[in-house]
């Protein structure tokens, strides 16, 4: 029974419920709205690396590269439509 | 068919490996859809048009039980992918049941969060923002209505053909699906969810 549940996986799983108990911290405690989106961005961006690297075993074959520069890509894809389009939509009018 | 047994049964074969890679290529595709329906979601937020805005609208209570539910049906496939790994298929079978299962529940707190928006009045017609925020979360509900047929499916083939080096890529494929739609559910949670109830 022991050798299905790895240790590696148990703690992913434990840090993932950690970091979404400090990311409800933005509700239950009173926050500004930069320090509350920063923790938001930090736990979100940790947590989805956890997944990863842990979870998707994204690093384990030779295709690493190839996935890595794969995922890089689509996330810069991404934040640029995210960041371009609230640039254009929102912050060139306040 | 040529295989490498150095490595784990799911890239036995170079097509085998191949496809986890392309279904990596896929999730690069994935991660650009819901960026372009966060942009719209960013954009569109203050835009109520009289209706509800998202500190009306959100609670906290479904949208945990989603969270854990979600966070638990991850670690649940992940450890599926493990028993595969040391060839256990009764384990596989169960830690996979144990992830539907996770995955439907998520769903029926899903739609019942639905239900209750419908009924404070906020209908996908009602403003911009319930327009994009039910279209964001429906997209991602979608998706994980998609992956437990999907799921459901190599569960009966591995029952079938037991775990083989094709069932093997099969089901690692759909782990990927499955973690990816995790990843996505955080950023909800955080940018849609806490950011709105901040």
């Amino acid at each position: 029974m022991r050798e299905l549940f790895p240790a590696k996986q148990v703690m992913g799983f434990v840090f993932s419920l950690i970091l979404t108990i400090a990311a409800l911290l933005v509700y239950y405690l009173d926050m500004s709205f930069t320090a509350g989106m920063t923790l938001l961005l930090i736990t979100a961006f940790i947590q989805a690396g956890l997944q990863l690297i842990v979870f998707m075993h994204a690093g384990e074959t030779k295709d690493k590269g190839s996935i890595y520069t794969n995922i890089y890509f689509g996330v810069f894809v991404a934040l640029v439509t995210i960041l371009g389009t609230l640039l254009c939509m929102i912050w060139g009018y306040i | 068919m040529k295989i490498d047994n150095s490595l784990p049964l799911e890239y036995s074969t170079e097509e085998n490996s191949l496809k986890v890679l392309g279904f990596w290529i896929f999730l690069g595709a994935e991660i650009m859809l819901f960026g372009t329906l966060f942009a719209t979601y960013f954009t569109l937020v203050d835009r109520t048009a009289g209706g509800p805005d998202s500190a009306e609208l959100f609670e906290i209570a479904p949208v945990l039980i989603e969270t854990f539910l979600l966070l638990a049906s991850s670690f649940t496939i992940g450890l599926g992918i493990h028993a595969m790994r040391l060839g256990r298929k009764k384990a596989m079978m169960a830690f996979f049941g144990i992830t539907l299962l996770l995955g439907l529940g998520f769903l029926s707190v899903e739609i019942y969060d639905f239900v209750m928006y419908v009924h404070e009045g906020a209908t996908i017609q009602t403003s911009a923002f319930t327009s994009i925020l039910f279209t964001t979360l429906g997209t991602h509900g979608a998706h994980v209505t998609l992956g437990f047929f999907w799921g459901l499916f190599i569960i009966l083939q591995v029952k079938k053909r037991g775990i083989t080096p094709q069932n093997a890529n099969k089901a690692f494929i759909f782990s990927l699906y499955w973690h990816f739609l995790d990843v996505v559910w955080i950023f909800i949670f955080s940018f849609i969810y806490l950011k709105g109830m901040m």
